[in-house]
């Protein structure tokens, strides 16, 4: 997925805890609603390789990271408020 | 130490990261340690367990969300379907499957085709339950692979189906390990064995006798060790044995490979074959082909005895052809009556009605039989036929059998006094009346021969005017009244 418009997001979870199930899936529906066809997202399960947090120097799970477009972003959280998500991801709403 | 800038994005986040954990917004952090690195804490440590098992175990797990979207796969998954979790987080439940997903059944376990590596379809069961996790509602699915079962119950029926085959055999199998000990056995092996086989060494449960001097050379070179070493590592064809148990049966012995699926030697399989009656047969056989050849001896000297004497007794050529031939023929009909009884021997009265049978009248008045049952010996066929030949044939051309009012009484019984005898009298009545001083002829001598050295009986012949009469004596060795004629008929 390239283009000036593309998101890249990035999220970390922590196995299946009730808040990185739940982010998985806000983020799913945020994208699919407000940013169709322009998405990438990349799970990180911090359960199976912690290392992987290093690079985003993660402290709280679930995080999620806006790669692109630059600058990048994060929001901490089960991404439940979709208003808070749009506002931190810079998506303006349809 | 240098205060940190409020507006620095790194603050910004620090501040954001307190406040969500503040607020319950996240339920693991990651910490560092010096020796391990980061490691996730989570906030739930209850639920830690679970986690370990689920994370652990070999079954596949995963969850979607309600839209069918793969929130979490376990390890197990991801070694399952040969992919990362970053490569199934995200996708489709259904997108896992080859053909049809399965239809997810609360608590109900189905078969479905997962796809692994893209594209090689592996059977798996698959188990789900709905769950609500915080305010989302999730599936909870389980996939076990059944190739491993399946593969199981392939092999436990190949065993199962080797081991019918095994029992039901006819022939002593065993099957032995490298090692010479026994894994198998058919039912007839166990009765055979000296003890219940399995787990012994073959020479343990099969105490073996060669037979003949060359199987014995075979089999003599190896000691017992060797000789259960021999039969589980070495092809082996075709040694006659014999068992210590049950030496009135004769075995063929055989071994032959048993290798698995990566062509190893992994034992072979041994046979005794009960070659018992083929044995048998095969002597009986030999036994026979003597007793033709010493019979074919005995009939080309008989024949050429009767040429020679009817070459003397004839004046022209026509005389010994008709002559010649009628014996040739008499003696065909008696080899063909010890053909078709096996050399056993024909009661006497069926033998005279047969030999008689082209002088029987219609009225049945012409010759009459009569007398006790009795089996005449093989030995005694052939020469009683020749008799029989030469005493119709002479009624024939100058008795009984020359006139139309002519008959002929056969009559016997027989005398256990002297040497079981049989005691015939041939008398003929109304036939061409003989002038007085009449001669025996070729043929009357070779009655008297043929009774006198090849039945040591005797004969006593009268030329009585009304009918000739032949008095006739020989002993036979089996009597008995076995054969189904009747004691006497009129032909």
């Amino acid at each position: 997925m390239t283009g000036p418009d593309a998101y890249s997001l990035r999220l970390y979870v922590a196995g299946q805890t009730p808040k990185s199930i739940a982010a998985i899936g806000n983020l799913k529906q945020i994208c699919e609603q407000h940013l169709p066809g322009r998405y990438e997202i990349e799970i990180v399960d911090l359960m199976k390789d912690p290392a992987l947090a290093m690079r985003h120097q993660i402290v709280a799970i679930p995080t999620l990271i806006r790669q692109l477009p630059e600058p990048l972003k994060r929001i901490i959280g089960d991404l439940s408020n979709t208003e808070k998500v749009l506002v931190g991801l810079d998506i303006h709403p349809k | 130490m240098s205060q940190a800038d409020p507006k620095s994005p790194q603050f910004k986040d620090a501040e954001e990261t307190v406040a969500a954990i503040h607020q319950g917004d996240v339920d693991a952090v990651v910490v560092m340690r010096a020796l391990e690195g980061p490691q996730v804490i989570l906030l739930h440590g209850a639920e830690e367990p679970y986690r370990v098992l689920v994370e652990r175990m070999s079954d596949g797990a995963l969850t979607t969300g309600p839209d069918g979207v793969i929130l979490y796969v376990n390890n197990g998954l991801c070694e399952l379907i040969g992919y990362p979790s970053n490569r199934l987080v995200g996708r489709n439940f259904a997108s896992l499957f080859e053909g049809d997903p399965p239809e997810l059944v609360p608590e109900v376990t189905v078969e479905a085709s997962l796809s692994r590596n893209g594209d090689i379809a592996m059977p798996v069961a698959v188990w789900s339950r709905p769950l609500s996790i915080a305010d989302t509602r999730a599936t909870l699915v389980r996939l076990t692979d059944l190739s491993i079962h399946r593969r199981a119950e392939q092999i436990a029926a190949a065993e199962r189906f080797a081991r019918s085959v095994l029992e039901q055999a006819t022939e002593a199998i065993v099957v032995l390990s490298p090692d010479g000990h026994i894994t198998h056995a058919s039912w007839r092996a166990e009765q055979l064995a000296e003890r219940p086989p399995v787990g012994c060494r073959f020479s343990e449960a099969f105490q073996l006798e060669t037979q003949g001097s060359e199987d014995a050379g075979r089999l003599a070179g190896f000691s017992v060790e060797s000789l259960d070493t021999m039969l589980a590592t070495k092809p082996f064809h075709g040694v006659e044995v014999k068992l210590s148990g049950d030496r009135n049966s004769t075995f063929l012995l055989s071994a032959g490979p048993l290798v698995d699926e990566n062509k190893v030697n992994v034992g072979s399989i041994v046979t005794l074959t009960d070659i018992t009656e083929r044995k048998r047969a095969e002597e009986q056989q030999t036994t026979l082909v003597a007793e033709l050849n010493h019979r074919v001896k005995n009939i080309l000297a008989v024949v050429q005895s009767v040429a020679a004497q009817t070459v003397r007794s004839s004046d022209s050529l026509e005389t010994f052809s008709d002559t010649f031939a009628g014996r040739l023929k008499a003696l065909a009909i008696a080899h063909d009556i010890l053909t078709q009884t096996r050399w056993i021997g024909i009661g006497l009265n069926e033998l005279l009605a047969r030999v008689l049978a082209p002088y029987r009248s219609a009225e049945g008045t012409r010759v009459s039989i009569s007398g006790p049952a009795i089996l005449l010996p093989a030995h005694a066929v052939l020469p009683f036929s020749m008799v029989l030949h030469e005493l119709t044939t002479n009624a024939a051309k100058y008795g009984a059998l020359s006139t139309p009012r002519g008959k002929i009484e056969i009559t016997w019984q027989l005398n256990d006094s002297i040497n079981r005898s049989v005691e015939l009298v041939w008398q003929e009545r109304e036939g061409r009346r003989f002038k007085g001083g009449a001669t025996m002829g070729f043929g009357t001598k070779l009655i008297d021969y043929v009774i006198s050295h090849d039945l040591d009986g005797s004969t006593k012949v009268y030329f009585d005017p009304a009918g000739v009469r032949w008095e006739i004596t020989f002993p036979v060795s089996v009597l008995a009244g076995v054969r189904s004629a009747p004691d006497s008929t009129t032909a």
